[in-house]
């Protein structure tokens, strides 16, 4: 048995080296001087289900760095993501991760 | 004057004068009228199945452009795509709130349940960004600048009386938004 499953266990790891890590999407939420601190933060709450301070902290950053990753995952999952912040009138954006949001 | 809105055992109550409640029915009615989708749903059953409307191009109007922004930066072509499939159920669901904000406005005692409260601090939200825009606030200082306008008797021009309305319903927005936060952290 143990000799019979080596090879398929080597097959996996070739396989693995062709695939390139799965790149996670991100949700950035954008600064703008319309939206209320207290909304944003209601809108991460309620929303994304996140902590009051959780939420605090990801409103702070995206009101002084003028921008926050708020959310990471698959693109489908993004984008659907972005357009309920478009519906609760946050300006929202997605893009492949680590492209500095 | 109008009541703030606080969390109680009913729900989330406030008080609006019959003239406070004539100018939210009015501009929810010019929100819904610039949202409202221009062309009819696809004759096409598949293609207005799955909302797809090629008609659809990144709308002109900077305050219309706030309220249906791209998804993507930098790439105008990934951008009115996803618009292409997206933006008349973004128009819709707008316009729902702003529908609802304003059904509500029967009488001076306003109630609302959480589903409504939420919907009327989108339909709030809405208004403010659009008046925003043409209030050209670009920055917090141009937010202070509008901020600091308080006087109603000395509004004698559009902008001061744009203010004034802007500022009104920053604070309206303000009271739900706090009895909502008040209603989320004490459920828990």
């Amino acid at each position: 048995m143990s000799v019979s499953t080596l090879p398929a266990a080597d097959r996996d790891l070739s396989t693995h080296e062709h695939h390139a890590p799965e790149i996670p999407w991100e949700l950035v939420v954008w600064n703008d001087p319309v939206n209320l601190m207290s909304y944003v933060s209601y809108v991460f709450q309620s929303y994304f289900g996140y902590s009051e301070q959780r939420a605090a902290t990801l409103m702070l950053q995206v009101h002084r760095e003028g921008k926050s990753a708020v959310a990471h995952g698959s693109k489908e999952k993004m984008e659907a993501h972005a357009v309920a912040m478009h519906g609760f009138g946050l300006w929202a954006t997605v893009q492949k991760g680590g492209l500095g949001g | 004057m109008a009541k703030a809105f606080t969390s109680g055992r009913r729900g989330i109550t406030g008080h609006l004068e019959r003239a406070e409640r004539e100018l939210l029915r009015n501009l929810f009615a010019d929100l819904i009228g610039m949202l409202e989708p221009q062309t009819p749903a696809d004759a096409d059953p598949l293609a207005a199945l799955i909302g797809l409307d090629l008609d659809v191009q990144a709308p002109t109007d900077p305050a219309l452009r706030r309220l249906l922004p791209d998804v993507v930066r930098d790439d105008a072509g990934a951008a009115l795509e996803f618009r292409q499939l997206t933006e008349r159920s973004l128009r819709e669901s707008k316009v729902g709130a702003l529908r609802a904000a304003s059904l509500d406005l029967e009488s001076e005692k306003i109630v609302l349940d959480a589903e409504h409260a939420k919907l009327w601090s989108m339909a709030l939200n809405d208004v403010r960004l659009v008046l925003a825009e043409r209030l050209a606030i670009k920055d917090e200082e141009d937010a202070d600048r509008v901020h600091g306008v308080t006087d109603w008797s000395k509004a004698d021009d559009v902008e001061s009386y744009l203010s004034l309305v802007y500022n009104f319903i920053t604070w309206l927005q303000e009271s739900i938004v706090q009895a909502m936060l008040h209603e989320l952290n004490t459920a828990k």
